[in-house]
């Protein structure tokens, strides 16, 4: 049988999933063993015209973005959402809370007609996306596990709990208990809990659950002894475009 | 049976001879406020003086993820793990916590024998200790006191000097035979009272929630509610689990293992095929406090819920189930028993 041929692209965002995808020294050898990478811009040379999976880092933010994830998913069986960019939108997504105009000045001063720009997309706003590994950057035991199930011809499980599960089963303290504005309650696990296991708070990369309770949330932050405005802001560090629409 | 005084200046030291018998697992500090069982390596670090510890000693029998077998995809061939019973001393456990697992005895022994949880469990010997209720046990309101001693090998007491050690069982008379302590022969102070209460008894309890599966309590309790599963996951007689697949890298073999899971959480309530049988919050909701209060209960005319107080502790909405169920009383008697 054939390798299944592996193309990995990237839109909007820092390419910190991609180099992250290289830092698979254990694992690396036995990746190549498994599919034949022939697209990959960061690490390699050339174009082909059909895939078997694509993995697409970054979000949507030009004309040109929309052209080309277009044209990968054309060509690709199976097209796999990689980090928080291509999967919600992440950190890009905060211009979106502005109007374009002003950001594309700020950014860009009285060079902005040269700079076509959109709101900051997910991947899934504009083609249809069949699986995820999410994550800022991409968390690496989930690309594994959604890597292995792909070459064996499985759909991958995809998590679909609170970061409180992962931290529970951990036997965690509670880091809002500390005091601390912590979004695991609604942000999607995966991570092993991460960040709250060493301490941190959930900051909601992993983007969340698939039916958060926003308003509730709010409710526990504020009557944590936090301000709404502070609340929001870590709402929408990378989750953004999934507030739209909630009452604040 | 024979009281003894096992003064605060000894308890290191009884700690340290538990030791010399068998491995002992008992509450630490963990983290800012919180305590957790743990393998004693330090006698001196054992706290017997807590309120709740994060888990119950449900995580040593029915361990939060356990490698149930391993798989070789070459050969086609799988290995079950093998499972080590418990063979030591759980010192410092509540009551209610004892309680849940009797509880877990009863359910895993149902039908088709949990034989991972019943094998570990086998062996476990209980010391257990009396504890101040805070702001969330409510306990007493199940039946299960602070010093109820009823299952336990040994029991301490708190007192102002120490504690009363009682032994229980042959096991637990092993257990105390060669630490020498005086007896004590002076009363027993009244115990503290519980600061949280359920009002009624479980027979009533039962009619109560054959009429509160249209209680607005569920649709507004889910308003609050993030849907985290911290509840589920935190209590004692919770013993849902999922199990899962890995394959391995290399794609010629892998695991099964199986995790704790809760039926709060939406993912637990997908199947086959993406249908989601219980979507709304609010039932998820009722479907948690049913199996505390109505649905086991019914079958073995105890509550299922062991009033540790943990689910409400750990909320961070503060949704509180003596409050659901006080309202589901209260609501009883106003629609039901008043129009009657």
């Amino acid at each position: 049988m054939a390798k299944p041929r592996v193309g990995i692209f990237d839109f909007t965002g820092c390419e910190g999933c991609e180099l992250n995808q290289l830092n698979f020294e254990d694992q690396l050898l036995d990746i190549l063993g498994h599919v034949d990478i022939v697209e990959w811009r960061e690490a390699m040379d050339g174009q082909v015209d059909e895939l078997d999976i694509a993995f697409v880092e970054g979000s949507l933010s030009t004309p040109e973005c929309i052209t080309r994830i277009h044209e990968i998913r054309r060509k690709s069986k199976v097209l796999v959402a990689l980090g928080a960019c291509a999967v919600q939108g992440g950190v890009n997504a905060m211009k979106n809370t502005r109007p374009i105009e002003e950001v594309r000045e700020e950014v860009y001063g009285d060079q902005k007609y040269l700079f076509p720009t959109l709101p900051a997309l997910p991947l899934s706003a504009v083609v249809k996306v069949d699986f995820a590994v999410r994550g800022c950057p991409m968390t690496q035991i989930e690309f594994l596990k959604v890597f292995t199930s792909l070459v064996m011809g499985k759909a991958p499980i995809e998590p679909d709990s609170a970061v409180c599960v992962e931290c529970k089963l951990k036997e965690n303290e509670c880091v809002v208990d500390k005091g601390m504005i912590c979004l695991g309650p609604i942000t999607r696990m995966g991570c092993g809990a991460r960040c709250p296991t060493f301490g941190q708070y959930c900051n909601g990369c992993r983007g969340l659950v698939s039916a958060p309770n926003i308003e509730g949330m709010q409710e526990i932050l504020v009557e944590k002894g936090l301000a709404m405005d502070e609340a929001w802001k870590r709402l929408q560090l990378y989750n953004a475009n999934q507030l739209e629409g909630v009452q604040r | 049976m024979v009281q003894y005084l096992l003064e605060d200046s000894r308890v290191v030291d009884f700690v340290s001879h538990l030791q010399a018998c068998k491995t002992v697992y008992a509450p630490h500090r963990k983290g800012t406020s919180s305590f957790a069982f743990a393998p004693v390596d330090d006698p001196t670090a054992v706290v017997l003086d807590y309120n709740r510890t994060l888990h119950s000693v449900k995580k040593y029998f029915l361990p939060p993820t356990e490698t149930l077998l391993s798989f070789d995809l070459r050969t086609n061939e799988f290995t079950e793990s093998e499972i080590v019973p418990c063979d030591a001393v759980f010192l410092g456990v509540h009551s209610y916590d004892l309680r849940a697992v009797h509880k877990l005895d009863h359910n895993f022994r149902q039908e088709n024998p949990e034989k991972n949880y019943l094998r570990r469990r086998e062996e476990a010997a209980f010391v257990g200790v009396s504890f101040e209720p805070d702001a969330f046990h409510f306990s007493g309101s199940v039946g299960i006191g602070s010093r109820d001693s009823s299952g336990f090998d040994v029991f301490l007491t708190r007192i102002a000097a120490g504690y009363i050690l009682t032994a229980h069982t042959p096991v637990g008379q092993e257990l105390v035979d060669g630490f020498v302590m005086p007896e004590y022969t002076g009363d027993l102070p009244v115990p503290p009272g519980f600061k949280q209460h359920i009002y009624v008894p479980q027979d009533k309890l039962s009619e109560v929630f054959e009429h509160s599966y249209r209680n607005d309590v569920w649709l507004e309790t889910a308003e609050k509610c993030v849907g985290c599963g911290t509840c589920n996951l935190v209590c004692p007689t919770c013993y849902c689990f999922n199990v899962e697949d890995t394959v391995e890298i290399t794609i010629d073999g892998g695991s099964r293992a199986r995790t704790w899971d809760g039926c709060m959480l939406r993912s637990f309530t997908e199947v086959a095929g993406g249908e989601v049988f219980r979507e709304e919050s609010a039932a998820r909701q009722r479907h948690r406090v049913y199996r505390k209060f109505k649905y086991i209960s019914d079958r073995t005319g105890e509550p299922w819920c062991v009033g540790c107080g943990r689910c409400n502790q750990a909320c961070t909405a503060g949704i509180s189930i003596v409050s659901i169920v006080n309202r589901l009383v209260n609501d009883y008697d106003r629609e039901v028993v008043e129009t009657a």
